[in-house]
């Protein structure tokens, strides 16, 4: 395979905790901050910082509301950011050798 | 990037899945509360039988249709209030949930007592909406053992038609048994070794 075939990455999605909080809101509607947290295993500071990231490219929308008088952080995929993950998907696929895109 | 990068951002997106997919599996509390609520209906009915009281049905199930939709709402609510991810495999369940009790109340109650068809049709279409019910869950949550199930409730119904008088009762309350109390213990099962895992 030569450097021409590979298809360029999303830099705001090539990062693991990104990556990992935008596969999570493809099959969710909606999720809040403390299971983002809980599920990517980071930090709060570190998963703000790339929560804050991915609402300013415009792939999530992130909702501040209250619960029980407690803060809530209420995460959703913008149909933006759904492209945005599918076309980086399909870009993955042109890293991998022939044969082993379905794995 | 290379090929070794690749996979591992392929394992991110898996695992991921897989965890919001474990987080939000079924639990089954609402099956069980239409269990035992359909449990006591068909206690209900049998009685009624017994006493030759067969006018009073209607009420009998009208009441556990009542309680159970006010249940469904209530707990519902909760688990919006509560739930710290909705997935899209929630809502369609829910949607179908609403579905099937709509169904539940039109073969079961509205249409017999508008005169579409005599009452002893009731147990053979309800096992036809609780086919559907079963085998569709059982795509949803990607559990062909459920959609075994739906399987079971149409080859129950066909039954039932082959059966007479009270004796459909019977056979109505063994199909309950084998075909949905028995998923449910399972479904409880499953979803507490989900929970376990997360």
């Amino acid at each position: 395979m030569t450097a021409e075939t590979f298809e360029p990455l999303d830099p705001v999605i090539h990062s693991p905790l990104r990556l990992a909080v935008l596969s999570i809101l493809l099959s969710a509607k909606q999720a809040d901050f403390g299971f983002l947290k809980k599920a990517t295993e980071a930090t709060d500071g570190n998963l703000s910082t790339h929560l804050a990231k991915l609402e300013d490219a415009g792939y999530i929308r992130v909702k501040k509301s209250f619960l029980d008088k407690k803060p809530l952080t209420t995460c959703h995929l913008t149909e933006k950011g759904r492209a945005a993950f599918i076309r980086y998907v399909k870009a993955l696929e042109s890293y991998l050798p022939p044969g082993t895109k379905k794995d | 990037m290379n090929d070794a990068q690749a996979r591992e951002d392929i394992r991110i997106i898996k695992d991921m899945l897989d965890r919001t997919r474990r987080a939000t599996s079924e639990s089954g509390t609402l099956f069980i509360v239409w269990g035992v609520l359909i449990t006591l209906a068909l206690l209900g009915t049998w009685v009624l039988g017994l006493l030759k009281a067969y006018r009073w049905e209607w009420a009998v199930w009208v009441g556990v249709t009542v309680i159970g939709w006010v249940y469904s709402a209530f707990y519902g609510y909760r688990q919006d209030r509560k739930a710290a991810v909705t997935t899209y495999t929630q809502i369609a369940a829910r949607h179908l949930y609403i579905a099937c009790g709509a169904g539940f109340l039109l073969v079961g109650i509205a249409l017999p007592r508008l005169g579409a068809y005599s009452y002893e049709a009731i147990s053979i279409l309800v096992s036809v909406v609780a086919g559907i019910l079963f085998f569709v869950m059982g795509g949803l949550y990607e559990w062909p053992l459920l959609r075994v199930f739906g399987l079971v409730w149409w080859a129950g119904a066909l039954g039932l038609v082959l059966v007479k008088g009270n004796d459909r009762i019977l056979l109505y309350a063994v199909l309950f048994i084998v075909a949905y109390l028995l998923p449910i213990c399972i479904l409880r099962a499953k979803h507490k070794r989900e929970q376990t895992r997360k």
